[in-house]
């Protein structure tokens, strides 16, 4: 018995550890953007709101998170058309022959974002010399996330019942009318899970981003530019903004794709 | 709906209309900038600027000047992959197992760190691994240590414990998938035929989660071998073989022996990955 209290509380002590390994930093990060001392240590020297109005005083804050919102937007978008578009071409074929090809399409999330930057970046300047921007940092970023997307909705197609299509299309539907009236309802909340995580993923990504934006900001490359030049917890109070959008969107993705997806 | 379809696809080859747009940005925007890339490692720069040639010289110099760097980027992301897999595999056993109605909230909170933000994360550990951080602030407090530890930050150290805070979430998920196609009655029988808690771990529930711990170690070994931006955050000298790739490009300006170190990097992980995959094949085979 008192081997079994023993084991017990070791599984439950190591769980807590662990938790606190995972949860620890992020939550000192958003204490710190509070707390009016500008060494990010120990004690809390009290709650202030400074380090965000200074945030708001960077000249180059406002621009990068404008550019953030655009990219983030533009790839969920994009990557969600594409993606479902693939995920319903995917679920036509045989299932051993789809899932050779999303593994194959699923490559790109599994090469370092390293060599799809730098690769990217060799292409555009040198190949087809394009002046790097907003738009090239979608196209990078394009090209990661949509492999996510199509997975998202090609699990959700898994579990549909293409009776009801079949029905419509026996009632007269054409076959847009069909996709648009039947299967878009049904799949929509997975879709708008899927488009969540795109952002998430997109709001997140520093590395291709740094490659394709040349000039210019979007609010990852702002942190790595503070953690460079700064040390006072500005960076604590953006950090904590991204936190908050990333974990914000990752929530509502699940809730949408578990209650009703 | 089958004839159009069949229809289109007389037309447009083998694959269904909808996956065409899906294909085209993976053409022109993976596979051929990655050809693009293969072309220019074989160039070479003179005076600062890039000519196609067709050399292997930049492959040449990335074994004689980077084949160290190269073997200790392996070895790191090895370290970092197992003890990523470990922790992540006590953390889903315990979830799946030991921790009864707690275990949601844990679930929840692999879920939720999932998307903390990857740079983030990284400067995170970079305020609480300082001399004056508040890990050693806490171990100082509690009486562990009587000066401050400073082999924490800037040092491989700083690199393993940020990289595996990251991937940890990411581990954790696969292995969880596996375990919980387990049955509680499987393990009872095992022990009720009289084997000891040992073998339940390695003819039950090790070879049901096998795919889950492959999955979490590549991930964790591929991520890892290819990060430049931890190393440079918390890594001091400790860099790995991605921070001289990128410093060919953003530096050096030597694309053509930067694409070269990719390659190799990319090949020699790959390579490693399959290792692990037959070794993991053959231990745990019943």
């Amino acid at each position: 018995m008192i081997g079994q209290r023993l084991r017990d509380m070791f599984w439950i002590g190591l769980s807590l550890l662990i938790g606190l390994y995972l949860l620890g930093p992020i939550l000192l990060v958003i204490l710190f953007s509070f707390n009016e001392s500008a060494l990010t240590s120990l004690p809390l020297t009290g709650l202030t709101f400074d380090w965000y109005v200074k945030l708001a005083n960077i000249d180059y804050f406002w621009p990068a998170l404008w550019n953030s919102a655009v990219i983030g937007i533009a790839v969920s978008i994009i990557s969600v058309v594409t993606g479902t578009l693939a995920a319903l071409g995917l679920a036509q074929m045989e299932p051993v022959k789809a899932s050779r090809l999303i593994y194959i399409l699923s490559l790109p999330m599994m090469l370092p974002a390293l060599v799809i930057g730098i690769a990217l970046l060799s292409f555009f300047v040198r190949l087809l010399t394009i002046r790097l921007g907003i738009a090239t940092v979608i196209l990078g970023q394009l090209v990661v996330v949509q492999p996510f997307v199509s997975a998202i909705v090609y699990a959700r197609l898994q579990t549909f019942d293409w009776a009801i299509v079949d029905s419509a299309r026996d009632l007269g539907a054409s076959a847009t009318k069909a996709f648009l009236s039947v299967t878009l309802p049904v799949i929509q909340p997975t879709l708008v899970g899927a488009g969540l995580i795109a952002l998430a993923i997109s709001l997140d990504d520093f590395i291709i981003t740094f490659f394709m934006i040349g000039s210019g900001n979007t609010l990852p490359t702002m942190v790595w530019g503070l953690v460079r030049t700064s040390l006072d917890p500005t960076i604590n109070a953006l950090a904590t903004m991204l936190i908050a959008v990333s974990i914000g969107s990752t929530a509502l993705a699940l809730k949408f794709s578990r209650y009703r997806g | 709906m089958e004839t159009e379809s069949t229809k289109a696809n007389r037309v447009l080859g083998v694959l269904p209309l909808g996956l065409w747009p899906a294909a085209a940005v993976y053409a022109t925007l993976f596979v051929a900038p990655l050809l693009f890339f293969l072309v220019i490692s074989f160039w070479i720069v003179r005076a600062r600027m890039m000519r196609p040639s067709f050399t292997f010289q930049n492959y040449a110099e990335t074994f004689t000047d980077y084949g160290d760097v190269l073997v200790f980027t392996l070895a790191i992301a090895a370290l970092i992959a197992v003890v990523t897999t470990v922790l992540a595999f006590l953390f889903a056993y315990a979830i799946r197992f030991k921790l009864g109605r707690f275990s949601n909230v844990f679930l929840f909170l692999t879920l939720v760190t999932l998307f903390g933000g990857y740079l983030v994360k990284i400067y995170a550990w970079k305020s609480i691994l300082g001399t004056d951080g508040v890990l050693n602030q806490a171990l100082l407090a509690l009486g562990v240590i009587s000066e401050p530890v400073s082999v924490l930050l800037y040092s491989v150290n700083g690199v393993v414990i940020t990289l595996a805070y990251f991937l940890l979430p990411f581990a954790v998920l696969p292995i969880y998938g596996g375990l919980r196609g387990i049955k509680e009655v499987t393990m009872e029988a095992a022990r009720d035929l009289g084997a000891g808690p040992w073998h339940v771990m390695k003819d039950v529930v090790l070879p049901q989660c096998k795919g889950g711990l492959l999955t979490a170690f590549t991930l964790c070994f591929l991520i890892s071998a290819g990060d430049y931006v931890t190393p440079k955050f918390v890594g001091g000298g400790a860099a790995l073989i991605g921070t001289f790739i990128e410093n060919q490009f953003t530096i050096a300006f030597n694309w053509p022996l930067g694409a070269a170190m990719a390659f190799v990097a990319m090949l020699a992980t790959l390579l490693a990955v399959l290792v692990v995959k037959f070794m993991l094949d053959w231990s745990l085979k019943p």
